[in-house]
């Protein structure tokens, strides 16, 4: 009882010190928890609608592109007697209001044929609702919640974008949800009417899928198979389950990425938590000598140590789990922003405080902490109560360490290194390898601490005088304070250049590709974007006129469609693309030259890096693709670079694109300029004739601008994430130095009576600091660089299969070093501060 | 008459504690000769270590003039203080305080790398000290490793190897059991007569006080001379 008073008078003896502890376990448990938090409400929001939407529904039959004819869904109903199946039609659009766009996804159903698949939209009648839904043109239902937050009421008219075209909704009522659940499932859907869908997406007589609920079993099984005979080719059934789960698998990799950045975070956090609960051990060396030698057993010394740690962890974990509360609701904007951007587009309207993710931060903050605090702790009691009172003895033990610790650090990264070069690890494999080099490498830093110290000795004493060498030596005498602390200072830095080499490489690649990818000077699109990655088509007349442009010495028309297929939909793009170009293609295997004539004939088509990665294909492999004629299997003629997606595209010529989907419709066009035409007068040309189609028309340059702004805003949340990293950081660069200079009051007040000036205590401390700064930063380079090569050679080719370029920009290397050198300096003006303004009579009065 | 090296004028000085105010001093005078050994005698907290800190300018006095060395230390910024100490003083302290990361040869030498006068001649009479107090063989170690006696010994070595003009002692002997007190006492008289320089020594002990020429006690906040108990000189 009063060894727990005792440690609860040193946390609160030590305000500053124990804040900036808890500081640090807050931030890396707010980091974690609002990754985690953002990730669950992204994969939630989408899973929850897509189960709502789905209902009762066990099996989607689904066509190409284009969709199925209305008349299947009667075949099937009618005259195949299937009485549990609904027609359903859906897109996207934009909701436009004065605050902003917002985007839902529209699902038009049949209210009559509703009952077996769906529970909310089975109850029209009965709620009123039925008639205007069916009667008024634009007619669609809407959440209340959702409908209240955009201060929408019922009979209200709303402004919609829909494939480029400005119109008007008109909101017929309310959706009245089951459970809660199905509540969030709705939150971002709007429900029409069959024909009311049709119309507003410029589908008539199409549907998107059918919905059907066949029972389980033989019975089942039996449907199953006698459906699948009477559907024409090109259709498919697949479960109801999969499309889902797909989209869901396709988000894994980046959503596993967001975590382990999130976890570096938290690595660091811990290093800051080993190296406070180190200081609060050796700064009590003579008091837990003193309870040792009083009868305190070991055990005890160990309970109050630990003791100490989770009182630390405990409010460092509450803090950090309100903090991460209120940064997972950022963090919730960036991913749905990122999966909208790459994947498909979802709606999260709100981060919901998930229970399973509160807990993982709860447990995870006070277990980091407990299980850096434990070697203080075993510190504190392996040491006879004399040795415990001698500060040298502990220093002295660390150098006998430092062999050791370098030895195992050397074994950890070969260990990580092993990691690497096994490929079935996958990602987790590649996280934990790297995770093995950057603890294996903070482990060799003190031995490099020593070295630096005694080499950098003469040349500090040379530059800075007696106090430049007072400083070298300060660094090696107590290295059980300044190795944790540079290590801490090392991983954080390295995580920082680690992130911005791989960022900075990918974007590098992203730009060459652009360059080779991008050859026309002028595209045209639907202004449209509310689709994400697929735009809704042009108006055929409209593409017509273009195509005939004078000012044009040529063109391409280009299709981008999902194609759903039993395993998950998968992106085919068709183009017809002048031969010229093609050549100029980025290819990674196979060649330009080669595969031109069996391309344009439609022999072939192309595969993108990572779809080849994920399907494990090689030139002169077959790609087999649901078609409107049934399955069928292309030879593949060449593997390009593709940067767009990361689950990878299948490309085909135009032609081989239409002899094998009914669908004629051109989303993109793009223009070469005759000669003499520049670029801006062939747009403008463009814009004359299309006259008042919605559509955008981009000059070359301003789409890669967009292009790049696009990959910018991808990383955005992992400029977060690092940013956060570097300030967990800096606090545990501040916590480590300040506690270190805090610890010498009394050392450094003696320094002061016997002669040295404010002036020159402010050179030993910061020069002190400084050099841990500019050692940390060098020394974080080498790992920094190593961490990019594992990122791009590693994590991404497992992740996504992109080859990626490496290059190292200086600015980032200087950058970091800078960083750690402005840190450490401004983690010693405090205790240079205090310490000059302290009266040295005062601190040599103070107790040891 | 001898110059006086440290004069005090009308010296007032009180610390807050709370919201009160203690008196330390109030109207003190004093003056102490070069070379002279004057010991301060006194009941714990009247403000013995105070008046040393005043001398050696750590502290500064709330009114009345301080000289040492005809400066007058009050007209002194806090820098001018602090150079003024490094060159002049040498300070013991009774519970030693020397530097716990540095070895004894470097607690030793660390008044002269604040000076910037390291020559080889002066790394020799720092191995010269260490050897006169019997501590060349433990040069090397860390101070924590030495035992109180020989932790005060290089403390007094550390504070005479620039040879001061007034070596500051505060209860030199206070942590030492009595053996040791005297082998410290000894080197005091060693080295410190040797040297001529002026010792102002703060104690308890009747015993180390027959060493001084001259005693002064701290009677209701002012400096009084007291006859010596006897002198050993």
């Amino acid at each position: 009882m009063m060894l727990g008073r005792a440690a609860l008078r040193n946390v609160l003896r030590h305000p500053w010190l124990t804040a900036l502890a808890v500081v640090g376990v807050a931030l890396g448990v707010a980091v974690v928890s609002a990754v985690d938090l953002a990730n669950a409400a992204a994969t939630r929001a989408f899973l929850l609608a897509a189960e709502t939407v789905a209902g009762r529904a066990t099996h989607q039959v689904v066509g190409g592109p284009a969709g199925l004819p209305e008349e299947l869904y009667r075949t099937i109903r009618i005259d195949r007697h299937f009485r549990a199946c609904a027609p359903v039609v859906t897109g996207h659009l934009q909701l436009v209001a004065p605050s902003g766009s917002t985007t839902f996804q529209l699902i038009g159903v049949d209210p009559f044929a509703e009952p077996p698949v769906r529970s909310f939209s089975s109850q029209f009648r009965q709620q009123g609702v039925l008639t205007p839904l069916m009667t008024r043109p634009g007619a669609v239902l809407m959440l209340r919640q959702t409908a209240a937050g955009l201060k929408i009421r019922v009979g209200d008219r709303v402004a919609a974008e829909v494939a480029g075209r400005r119109r008007e909704l008109s909101v017929a009522g309310f959706l009245e949800p089951p459970d809660e659940v199905a509540k969030v499932g709705l939150a971002s859907l709007l429900v029409a009417d069959v024909a009311t869908a049709q119309e507003l997406f410029g589908s008539p007589g199409r549907l998107s899928r059918i919905d059907l609920v066949l029972p389980e079993g033989s019975d089942g099984e039996r449907q199953l198979a006698e459906l699948r005979s009477a559907l024409p080719p090109g259709v498919t059934v697949v479960p109801a389950g999969a499309r889902a789960g797909a989209l869901d698998r396709m988000t894994r990799s980046f959503r596993l990425n967001l975590t382990a950045l999130s976890l570096l975070a938290l690595v660091v956090g811990m290093f800051l938590i080993y190296n406070t609960m180190t200081f609060s051990v050796i700064r009590r060396r003579r008091l837990i000598g003193l309870l040792r030698a009083v009868g305190v057993t070991r055990r005890e010394i160990f309970t109050q140590v630990m003791s100490e740690a989770l009182l630390i962890g405990t409010a460092g974990t509450v803090i950090g789990l309100g903090c991460g509360i209120l940064l997972g609701a950022e963090l919730t904007r960036l991913v749905t922003r990122t999966i909208n951007d790459l994947y498909f587009v979802m709606e999260v309207r709100n981060a919901p405080l998930l229970p399973a993710a509160l807990a993982k931060g709860c447990l995870l903050g006070v277990l980091a902490t407990l299980a850096a605090a434990c070697p203080a702790a075993l510190e504190a009691t392996s040491a006879p109560p004399r040795a415990v009172l001698s500060r040298s003895l502990i220093e002295e033990r660390r150098r006998r360490r430092v062999p050791l610790a370098c030895l195992g650090g050397f074994l950890l990264m070969s260990l990580g290194a092993a990691f690497f070069s096994y490929p079935a690890g996958g990602i987790v494999g590649g996280f934990a390898g790297l995770f093995a080099v950057i603890i294996g490498y903070a482990a060799t830093i003190p031995a490099v601490l020593l070295g630096a110290s005694r080499l950098l000795r003469p040349a500090m004493r040379r530059l800075f005088g007696v106090i430049g060498g007072m400083s070298a030596r300060g660094v090696a005498v107590s290295l059980s304070r300044t190795g944790v602390a540079t290590a801490a200072m090392v991983v954080a830095v390295s995580a920082g250049i680690g992130v911005s080499i791989m960022v900075g490489g990918f974007r590098l690649t992203v730009q060459h590709w652009l360059e080779n990818w991008l050859q026309a000077d002028v595209y045209v699109r639907s202004a449209d974007n509310g689709g994400g990655r697929y735009r809704p088509p042009l108006d055929p007349a409209l593409v017509e006129r273009l195509s005939r442009l004078p000012e044009a010495g040529g063109y391409t028309l280009s299709r981008r469609v999902r194609v759903e297929g039993e395993g998950g939909p998968m992106e085919v793009f068709s183009v017809s693309v002048p031969r010229e170009s093609f050549l100029r293609y980025p290819f990674k295997a196979g060649s330009p030259a080669a595969a031109v004539d069996s391309f344009q004939r439609g022999d072939s088509v192309l595969i993108s890096e990572p779809y080849a990665y994920r399907n494990h294909l090689r030139p002169g492999d077959r790609v087999t693709l649901p078609t409107d004629r049934g399955r069928r299997a292309f030879p593949v003629s060449g593997i390009i670079y593709d940067y767009g997606s990361d689950t990878g595209i299948v490309i085909m010529s135009r032609s081989c694109y239409l002899q094998n989907y009914r669908d004629r419709a051109v989303d993109g066009m793009s223009f070469y300029a005759r000669p003499q035409v520049t670029p801006a007068r062939l747009a403008a040309a463009l814009r004359r004739r299309g006259g008042s189609a919605a559509i955008s028309v981009i000059l070359n340059a301003e789409l890669k601008s967009a292009t790049m702004t696009v990959f910018d805003r991808t990383f955005a949340i992992t400029g977060v994430l690092r940013m956060l990293t570097t300030v967990v950081a800096f606090v545990g660069i501040l916590s480590a130095l300040m506690a270190m200079q805090v610890e010498r009051a009394r050392e450094l007040a003696v320094l002061r009576a016997v002669g040295l000036t404010p002036g020159q205590l402010w050179g030993v401390v910061c020069g002190e600091t400084a050099l841990i700064g500019v050692v940390a930063g060098l020394l974080a380079l080498p790992l920094g660089i190593v961490e990019a090569l594992v990122l791009v050679y590693v994590i991404n080719l497992r992740s996504f299969g992109w080859t990626m370029q490496f290059s190292v920009a200086p600015a980032y290397l200087l950058q970091a070093v800078l960083l750690s050198v402005v840190a450490a300096l401004l983690a010693g003006v405090y205790p240079s501060i205090a310490m000059a303004r302290t009266s040295p009579a005062d601190a040599l009065k103070e107790e040891e | 008459m001898p110059q006086a090296l440290v004069e005090l004028r009308s010296i007032a000085k009180s610390f807050s504690e709370g919201d009160r105010e203690r008196v330390v001093f109030r109207d003190a005078s004093l003056k102490i000769e070069a070379g002279e050994w004057l010991f301060l005698l006194g009941r714990s907290g009247c403000g013995k270590s105070t008046l040393l800190n005043l001398i050696s300018g750590i502290d500064l006095p709330d009114d009345g003039e301080l000289l040492v060395g005809q400066r007058l230390l009050n007209r002194l910024s806090e820098r001018e203080r602090t150079l003024f100490r490094r060159r002049e003083i040498g300070f013991v302290f009774q519970s030693f305080n020397l530097i716990p990361t540095l070895t004894v040869e470097e607690n030793v030498l660390l008044p002269l790398e604040l000076t910037g006068e390291l020559t080889p001649a002066l790394r020799g009479r720092a191995r010269e000290l260490l050897d006169r107090v019997g501590l060349s063989e433990r040069a090397a170690s860390f101070p924590d490793r030495l035992s109180g006696g020989e932790q005060q010994r290089v403390a007094v070595a550390r504070a005479l190897v620039h040879r001061p003009k007034l070596v500051l002692a505060d209860e030199p002997t206070g942590n030492l059991d009595a053996q040791t007190g005297r082998q410290v006492l000894d080197l005091f008289r060693q080295l410190v007569r040797g040297t001529g320089a002026t010792l102002v020594l703060v104690t308890h002990s009747d015993e180390v006080a027959r060493l001084a020429d001259r005693i002064v006690t701290i009677v209701d906040h002012r400096l009084v001379e007291t006859p010596r108990p006897g002198s050993a000189r």
